[in-house]
């Protein structure tokens, strides 16, 4: 789908429904729609929507940033502390990597 | 495993080339970038070859002549459509060949095997065995023309809601589920730990943005990249459950039942094209790749009578696998935009049937897997390719909707045999006497 071929209306409900989207769990649609409507928003000359359509990427690039930061503490204190929570490390695991403790 | 039909069904629907023909619009004069914006839509099942133009200025001669008549002295097709489609078959055959060079599960021969091939391949005898591979054809044909011919009533019979929930079912299933076992494939490969609510979270987002992506709207490249992914997702699972003749005779069969059904009048890919020509609707967007956005130009105004034919369709898809239902549906979940506007028209790129990367990746990746060396696989990469080439110079030259497999899987199959019995000893005695030519 091409963005410069619909009309700014779409443009702006489009994006609020990708930011709308992403509370279902789902950073990969917040960072799918700030790098879709980057440009859009910020380097685009201004019309109606803009200022909207610039709020909502702002706003889904902020809860991405939140996921990541969760995301990435979740994986470090995982893959560092695994071996010693035994039984519960085991529980959480899906693939746990032969030849280590 | 339990494979469902409807892929079979998408299959079908999937391998076709499609070209749409866009009506010559006066304002455009000598654009030598813009082939003309026939959408080549391939749609699995429809054979389609999208010609080739010739590289180099495309001209174009106004073609609106009143009493219909068109002028077209100039190709469709040029250079730059030919790498439209190059890009993303390499692609797909590229993930396919890692895939299959670095896990081992996919290359595993295990004890199931689909339902669709229930005759068991005995290594003991050559004759058993043979008569085995052709038997596990007959039936896997059988499959994809039931589940062909089922999909084109249920399109004549304007069955949408079937239709689409069909697809929407296939695309879950390849982007949820086999994506999810690939993963823990690959985790295991490369002995990482992987804990569950990380898991779920990357299978989540992944399945989710795919669908939108696909049935919905998202950016074209986004949307491509998912679409090449489950089609290396679907040919890995053939690989890996098709038993090893029954695979090279599948694919013989399929190309030639390609060629029948989207060239013999009475094909169900022939007959599913011209409806939706007749229809004016765009077919199944989600079981084609389309290399370009594309609009079309209001078919109200058309003036091109010529256009409606330009329609080719790659049949690549007959195979239908059934465990890819889903797939068929995702082919005909997205309907395009028509744009009444006559002033703007856009290069409509070239459509390939998502049939047809699936059956190219399997192609080239049991020759990776059983071919031996590199050699092998590098030479069906390479026929696979010149035979899409040839496909889409037919199209250009045809202008209808043509089978974009059976070339390419002749090319393979012949370069994969010879390859395979001729050049690699041949290669080896050079090597073991140390002589470099």
């Amino acid at each position: 789908m091409n963005l410069e071929r619909i009309p700014n209306e779409e443009k702006l409900s489009l994006c609020r429904r990708y930011y709308l989207g992403g509370f279902a769990f789902l950073p990969f649609l917040w960072l799918v729609n700030v790098l879709w409507f980057f440009r859009e928003a910020f380097l685009k000359p201004t019309y109606t929507e803009q200022p909207q359509i610039k709020s909502y990427v702002k706003k889904s690039a902020v809860g991405l940033t939140v996921w990541v930061a969760v995301l990435t503490t979740w994986i470090t204190i995982f893959q560092h502390f695994r071996a010693q929570w035994g039984e519960v490390g085991d529980y959480l695991s899906f693939t746990i990597p032969l030849g280590t403790a | 495993m339990n494979t469902s039909d409807s892929e079979e069904d998408s299959y079908n629907e999937r391998s076709a080339l499609v070209q749409c023909e866009s009506p010559t619009i006066p304002s455009y004069n000598q654009d030598h970038d813009v082939s003309l914006p026939q959408q080549t839509d391939t749609k699995r099942r429809r054979p389609v070859s999208s010609g080739l133009d010739e590289p180099g200025p495309v001209e174009r001669e106004r073609a609106s002549t009143p009493d219909g008549e068109e002028e077209e002295l100039t190709l469709k097709y040029g250079a730059k459509h030919v790498i439209m489609l190059f890009i993303p078959v390499t692609l797909c055959m590229v993930v396919v060949v890692a895939t299959i060079k670095s896990v081992s599960f996919y290359t595993e021969k295990s004890s199931q095997r689909l339902i669709y091939t229930p005759f068991e391949e005995d290594p003991n005898s050559v004759g058993q065995r043979l008569l085995n591979s052709f038997l596990n054809t007959i039936v896997m044909i059988s499959v994809i023309v039931f589940m062909t011919i089922i999909l084109v009533v249920l399109y004549k019979y304007r069955c949408y809601k079937v239709i689409h929930g069909w697809l929407i079912l296939s695309s879950l299933m390849l982007l949820f589920w086999f994506s999810f076992m690939y993963l823990g494939e690959v985790f295991k490969t490369y002995n990482v730990a992987m804990d569950y609510p990380t898991l779920v979270m990357i299978i989540w987002n992944f399945g989710v943005v795919g669908m939108i992506c696909i049935h919905w709207k998202g950016p074209l490249r986004l949307q491509q990249a998912y679409l090449i992914v489950i089609s290396a997702l679907m040919a890995l699972i053939f690989i890996k459950y098709l038993p090893e003749w029954s695979a090279w005779v599948i694919l013989g069969a399929i190309s030639i039942y390609d060629l029948i059904a989207v060239l013999c009048p009475k094909g169900p890919l022939r007959m599913l094209v011209e409806t939706a020509q007749e229809r004016n609707e765009p077919i199944f967007p989600a079981l084609i790749y389309s290399s370009a956005m594309v609009w079309m130009v209001g078919m109200a105004d058309s003036s091109n009578p010529g256009s409606a034919d330009g329609r080719r369709r790659n049949e690549g898809g007959a195979r239908a696998q059934e465990e890819e239902e889903s797939e068929d549906d995702a082919a005909h979940g997205r309907r395009r935009r028509y744009s009444a506007e006559e002033d703007l028209e856009e290069d409509r790129g070239v459509k390939l049937g998502l049939g047809d990367f699936i059956f190219y990746s399997v192609l080239v990746g049991k020759a990776a897997a059983t071919g031996g060396d590199w050699n092998t696989t590098l030479a069906c990469f390479v026929a696979i390719l010149i035979g899409l080439c040839l496909t889409l110079l037919l199209l250009a030259i045809f202008k209808k909707a043509l089978p974009a497999l059976p070339i390419s899987i002749t090319f393979g199959l012949v370069f994969y045999f010879s390859t395979d019995n001729l050049v690699r000893p041949f290669m080896d005695s050079l090597a073991a006497h140390q002589y470099y030519i």
